[in-house]
């Protein structure tokens, strides 16, 4: 096989000579946008902007254009045409200085494929990689190489607005690219389920299977939805093993580690951890800035370093919630017509971040310990019981760390304890956090509680 | 050769073929109608290489030859043929076409009629017979409301798709949306496809001219229509079209019902006044029974129209771009329409009321932020 280069430098040669032997007028307006697409076996592939000079080229000039190509390469047999599929052409447009007044529709989250449900808006080129999410991106690409073979599912884990979506969505969007006979499916698993018991209602059961079962690869985002159905975890389990049975691609995405869903069954918990499981974790500062940038050169706008700063310490664990706040001012820099200063920026994120709840300590207090199954007293009393000190630990460190509540006021509210100790639980749970895994899942799903 | 025509039907081929010959075209040879004469037939042909349309007419020859003349020239020689003539003259004469009328005759320069392409056909894909008054309808329907810049090639084309047995036609700039839906007789075998709103102009007109059932067959880059001799061949789109369902609002919060030309007339009023941005200001007060649309323009002045309305709902203002109402008019028959806004910067639902049809029809604009 050639290599595109080549591909591209043989056009160029066989275009110098087919100009000579055409006019001009028939050169610019059959041969202007063409190119070799690909070489396959002898054949040549080539690129046409439409079936008129399609039909026109194989009719009129299809010989000429042959008997070029040989004289350049022997190896070339055949020529067949493909015809390009149109990207917007930006026709002399001058760009707007003034936005136009009537607001637009947001179509572009509209783009949804009916065949495969994906939309192509999600792709690898808009993906922001930063640290956080370099292994859950790296195993996408190694997945899109070879589908069905490397990482088979792969299981992509993480909270709402992290991106899981949109990178399972670029997987699929890839593989439809990279391999065109390969059949895509994206959905949710919350519309499988609908789907089947709407079949099952209807006493289109077979349908439903045969439905599923032709795609090659099949992506499926919040399986966590699964949780305490079991008939359709039943169904989903058998379509999982054809699907892992037959070389083809799974990939799946849910709020938690498959391990930490409850009311999952056993079986289709170990086949997810039989391929790939990652987290994609909480993005990290300077991560956070790229996609503020990101997201400001989306909209054409730039903003000082100092708001890209604010914007990326003050939204910490949500991309979605990035997005919005840059969309906010993007609206308003437009409305305005001018840049905004550092203190409105300050006041959007003000009033367009999750304001933080307003809990009780004996709310907090009455969440951990029913996640630990204790007696709300114990954590006030002075037992050192194992079971009673983590939970405790555990709350301090959520007051102090979430809530912002100072150490001696935590000790008092906690059964008047020093505020040494109180330090020093927070410390001890700060240090556990970076090795026990297990500790940070549960904090984890404790503030989806709280 | 020699071929005999009659007059009124060359004109009107000459008049269908016209719209699709180029008229800035890299290739001189596609502003031209090509003619060929067959023994009884002479066909006429003509294309941008983004549309082609054919037409064949009845003629008497005594061989064969083929022309291709400047479309421009051609139909305006025709335009001065007098009422008495009946029957137009075609020879060759010297590689050049001459035509004789009663009175005038003309002599066109030809080009090399091997130059001018061959129109494709569509070669794979289901084709179904339909009435041509469903796609004039459908197109007519809704391509005003089509993207006229061609960064968005989905946007700037009609997407006509089968919703259950509906056909749908729909067309979106980003500013405003309008869709259409007419009854699709059962089991026609019809594929979703983006006819680009330009072509569609010339499609309906082309539409126009036939009668009887139109055999239509849908290709990824190609779409034909054919009926007694007439064919026209449009490239459409291979992409995806938005799936705009997610727009329409659910329900309402402001109705207003007003007959079509009380809007129309308080809207024409209005726009004498209006800015740049044709900007109207919509005020609807259910309690105070009152909708007003108000118009200012710092250099001519200002304006304040009231519109006998049956109101519901909660007071509102809200500003629009008039041109973007007063556009869908057009295809509304009904008398009386619906306006439905759900709040500021939330879009506007227009509807015709009629009874029964009142779906059928849907335009939805969006309001303007300042």
């Amino acid at each position: 096989m050639n290599p595109t280069g080549d591909l591209s430098r043989l056009w160029q040669t066989a275009l110098i000579e087919i100009e000579t032997a055409v006019s001009q007028a028939n050169f610019s307006t059959w041969f202007k946008e063409t190119s070799i697409l690909k070489e396959n076996d002898g054949t040549i592939y080539l690129g046409v902007p439409n079936s008129f000079t399609q039909e026109w080229l194989r009719k009129k000039f299809h010989n000429a254009i042959l008997r070029i190509l040989r004289q350049m390469n022997g190896n070339v047999r055949a020529l067949e045409y493909i015809i390009v599929k149109e990207d917007g052409k930006v026709v002399g447009m001058k760009k707007q200085a003034v936005p136009p007044p009537t607001m637009a529709m947001p179509l572009q989250d509209f783009y949804i494929n009916k065949d495969d449900n994906l939309n192509p808006r999600y792709t690898f080129d808009t993906f922001v990689v930063g640290p956080f999410n370099e292994l859950a991106h790296a195993a996408s690409l190694t997945v899109i190489k070879a589908p069905g073979q490397a990482y088979n599912p792969l299981f992509l884990y993480g909270d709402t607005g992290r991106g899981k979506t949109h990178l399972m969505q670029a997987v699929g969007n890839q593989i439809k690219k990279d391999f065109p006979n390969k059949k895509v499916f994206y959905m949710t698993s919350e519309r499988f389920g609908s789907e089947l018991l709407a079949a099952l209602q209807e006493g289109k059961a077979q349908q439903f299977k045969d439905k599923y079962r032709k795609y090659d690869v099949l992506i499926m985002d919040d399986v966590q939805f699964f949780s305490g159905k079991e008939k359709f975890q039943e169904e989903f389990f058998h379509l999982f093993n054809m699907y892992k049975d037959t070389g083809r691609q799974l990939v799946f995405s849910s709020d938690k580690h498959p391990n930490i869903i409850t009311g999952l069954e056993d079986r289709l918990r170990g086949r997810f951890n039989a391929g790939m499981v990652l987290d994609i974790p909480e993005p990290d500062q300077e991560s956070r800035m790229v996609i503020v940038k990101a997201k400001c050169g989306m909209h054409n706008i730039s903003l000082p370093a100092e708001a890209i700063d604010l914007i990326a310490s003050s939204i910490k664990d949500n991309i979605r919630e990035i997005e919005g706040v840059v969309n906010i001012i993007a609206c308003q820099i437009q409305l305005k017509n001018r840049d905004l200063s550092i203190n409105e920026i300050r006041n959007i994120l003000k009033n367009n971040t999750k304001p933080k709840k307003l809990l009780s300590v004996k709310e907090v207090v009455k969440a951990v310990s029913d996640f630990y199954n204790i007696e709300e007293d114990m954590i006030y009393n002075k037992t050192r019981r194992k079971e009673v000190v983590r939970p405790r630990q555990v709350v301090m460190y959520i007051l102090r760390e979430d809530f912002n509540v100072s150490f001696p006021s935590i000790g008092d509210k906690l059964g008047g304890r020093d505020h040494t100790t109180v330090i020093h639980s927070y410390n001890k749970m700060r240090e556990d956090l970076k090795t026990d895994p297990i500790l940070s899942q549960e904090i984890g799903q404790l503030r989806s509680m709280l | 050769m020699k071929a005999e025509v009659r007059l009124e039907k060359l004109k009107g081929a000459v008049a269908l073929t016209e719209r699709a010959a180029g008229k800035h075209s890299t290739l001189p040879v596609l502003s031209c109608i090509l003619i060929d004469a067959k023994k009884n037939s002479l066909t006429l042909r003509a294309t941008n290489l983004d549309i082609g349309i054919e037409v064949d007419i009845p003629s008497k020859s005594d061989g064969e030859a083929s022309f291709a003349v400047p479309a421009h020239t051609l139909s305006s020689f025709l335009s001065q043929a007098g009422d008495k003539d009946q029957i137009a003259t075609l020879e060759s004469s010297n590689g050049n076409l001459s035509i004789s009328l009663s009175r005038s005759r003309g002599v066109l320069k030809t080009m090399p009629f091997e130059d001018f392409p061959a129109i494709p056909t569509v070669a794979e894909g289901k084709s179904y017979s339909i009435a041509p008054e469903v796609f004039i309808r459908g197109l007519k329907a809704v391509w005003y409301s089509a993207s006229v810049s061609s960064v968005k090639p989905e946007l700037s084309s009609i997407y006509v798709y089968r919703d259950a047995d509906e056909i749908v036609f729909a067309a979106t700039d980003s500013f405003r949306l309008a869709e259409k839906r007419l009854p699709l007789p059962k089991n026609t075998p019809f594929d979703d496809v983006l006819i680009p709103f330009k072509n569609s102009v010339d499609i309906a007109r082309a539409l126009e001219t036939v009668s009887g059932e139109v055999s239509v067959k849908a290709a990824k880059n190609l779409i034909s229509f054919e009926s007694e001799g007439t064919k026209i061949t449009s490239r459409v789109i291979d992409g995806v079209f938005p799936d705009y369902k997610q727009i329409i609002p659910k329900g309402y919060v402001t109705e207003a019902i007003v007959l079509k030309q009380d809007l129309m007339n308080a809207l024409k009023v209005s726009s004498v006044f209006s800015d740049a941005f044709n900007q109207v200001k919509m005020t609807i007060d259910p309690e105070k029974k009152s909708f007003e649309v108000m118009t200012k323009n710092s250099d001519i002045g200002e304006n304040l129209t009231g519109v006998d309305a049956s109101l519901s709902g909660e007071a509102i203002e809200v500003n629009f771009n008039c041109k973007y109402i007063t556009d869908c008019f057009q295809s509304i028959d009904a008398d009386s329409l619906s306006l439905q806004l759900n709040g500021k910067n939330r879009p506007l639902v227009i509807r015709p009321v009629s009874g029964s049809g009142d779906r059928m029809f849907m335009y939805i604009v969006m309001p303007m932020n300042r």
